[in-house]
């Protein structure tokens, strides 16, 4: 009897270990992506961007500060979606719009520095993330 | 057979609740709406990471002292201590991972690390594991260290799984849940009940955050499109409406054996 409880743990802790190698494989069988980039259709976060800079270059720093906590917001909110389909793209993404934040956030926000961070962060997501 | 503790302490009656299916849909629905809790403090609300982990382990230890001031089990304070240890648990693991550019691999393997050093203590000191004679404060500081581990490691590895495999949460729903069904299967031909339960538990965490995102994330992308909040209010309602019927349980099975009734 205790050899038999032996055997049940023994293969059930084979049994988790195995499954990370049949769970790599099924995720990696997975749909294949039909859009340009692995992340997918990034349109109504760009969108969102897109009119940050638009404040920016009109002189609007608060506006766009208010403007891209919509972005902040929304991305995060699909991070489940996103980041599963191309992690290393979703950060460099996600690292971009740190810097778009924290440029408009400054205590003295620097005009320039924001329209850079953010046709860096427009470049990128055109871009899907890769580099 | 339950080890009676072998110093001077205050017994009590058992601090934590039975393992049963109303226990684990309240640990599953517990662990994604702390999740999304904290979140919504630091993004929506824009209290920031740094603050909202502040507030998280203050309420943490507040709800943790008085849990462990309790007698007994009181379910309100033992859930509310959960969801606090989910959010905290969560938290440090996070800070790790994007605060100081920790590994996942390195934070998985220090967090098993961690939580099996806890139980070698913890089995050192009690010379027993089981759940069902958390009846000393010593006992049940060990049980909370390793529910806190549980969760750092439930998202460390669920969190791994999703960057190293692209697992979804459609997939991820499924893996977890069969995953942890084959763990129940093999307690039921016999297999270690207490390995089981912890590994269990553990499996709960990417469980849980996986079920919450098929609920909230959009049709687009998959999910159910009920949206963060309204998932969230939803598995509030049903952790409330649970924990209502589990403490009327209890105070009926009390009332029973203080009448000299079976339980």
């Amino acid at each position: 009897m205790k050899r038999q409880k032996l055997f049940l743990t023994l293969g059930l802790l084979a049994a988790i270990a195995g499954s990370w190698p049949l769970t790599s494989t099924i995720a990696l069988l997975g749909p294949a992506e039909a859009a340009t980039t692995n992340l997918g259709d990034l349109t109504p976060f760009r969108t969102i961007a897109a009119e940050s800079k638009a404040l920016v270059d009109k002189g609007d720093l608060a506006g766009a500060k208010a403007r891209i906590k919509d972005l902040e917001t929304s991305w995060d909110e699909a991070e489940p979606s996103l980041k599963p389909r191309d992690a290393p793209a979703w950060h460099v993404v996600d690292k971009a719009i740190d810097r778009s934040l924290a440029a408009l956030r400054a205590g003295t926000p620097d005009a320039a520095t924001c329209k850079q961070s953010l046709s860096d962060l427009l470049a990128i997501m055109d871009a899907g993330g890769k580099l | 057979m339950i080890e009676k503790p072998g110093h001077n302490s205050r017994i009590l009656s058992n601090k934590v609740p039975e393992v049963t299916l109303a226990f684990w849909v309240i640990k599953i629905m517990s662990t994604t709406v702390g999740e999304t809790g904290a979140d919504y403090l630091a993004v929506h609300v824009g209290l920031g990471t740094a603050l909202t982990d502040a507030i998280m382990t203050t309420l943490l230890a507040t709800a943790l002292l008085l849990q462990l001031w309790t007698k007994r089990y009181v379910p309100w304070i033992y859930w509310l201590t959960v969801v606090l240890v989910s959010i905290v648990g969560t938290q440090i693991t996070d800070a790790l991972t994007d605060g100081l550019e920790v590994s996942l691999y390195v934070s998985t393997a220090a967090f098993a690390a961690a939580l099996s050093a806890t139980f070698a203590v913890w089995y050192g000191s009690e010379r027993t594991l089981s759940i069902r004679s958390i009846v000393t404060t010593r006992r049940e500081l060990f049980y909370w260290l390793a529910i806190l581990f549980t969760f750092a490691l439930g998202t460390a590895s669920g969190d791994l799984a999703t960057e190293e495999l692209g697992l979804g949460f459609n997939l991820g729903t499924v893996v977890f849940g069969a995953l942890i069904a084959a763990i129940g299967a093999a307690c039921a031909l016999g297999a270690n009940t207490v390995l089981a339960f912890w590994l269990a538990y553990i499996l709960t965490r990417p469980l849980g955050a996986s079920l919450g995102d098929l609920m909230s994330q959009a049709r687009g992308y998959g999910g159910l499109g009920f949206g963060t909040s309204y998932t969230s209010l939803g598995f509030l309602a049903v952790i409330v409406a649970l924990v209502v019927y589990v403490s009327v349980e209890d105070s009926r099975s009390r009332r029973r054996r203080e009448q000299g009734g079976p339980a």
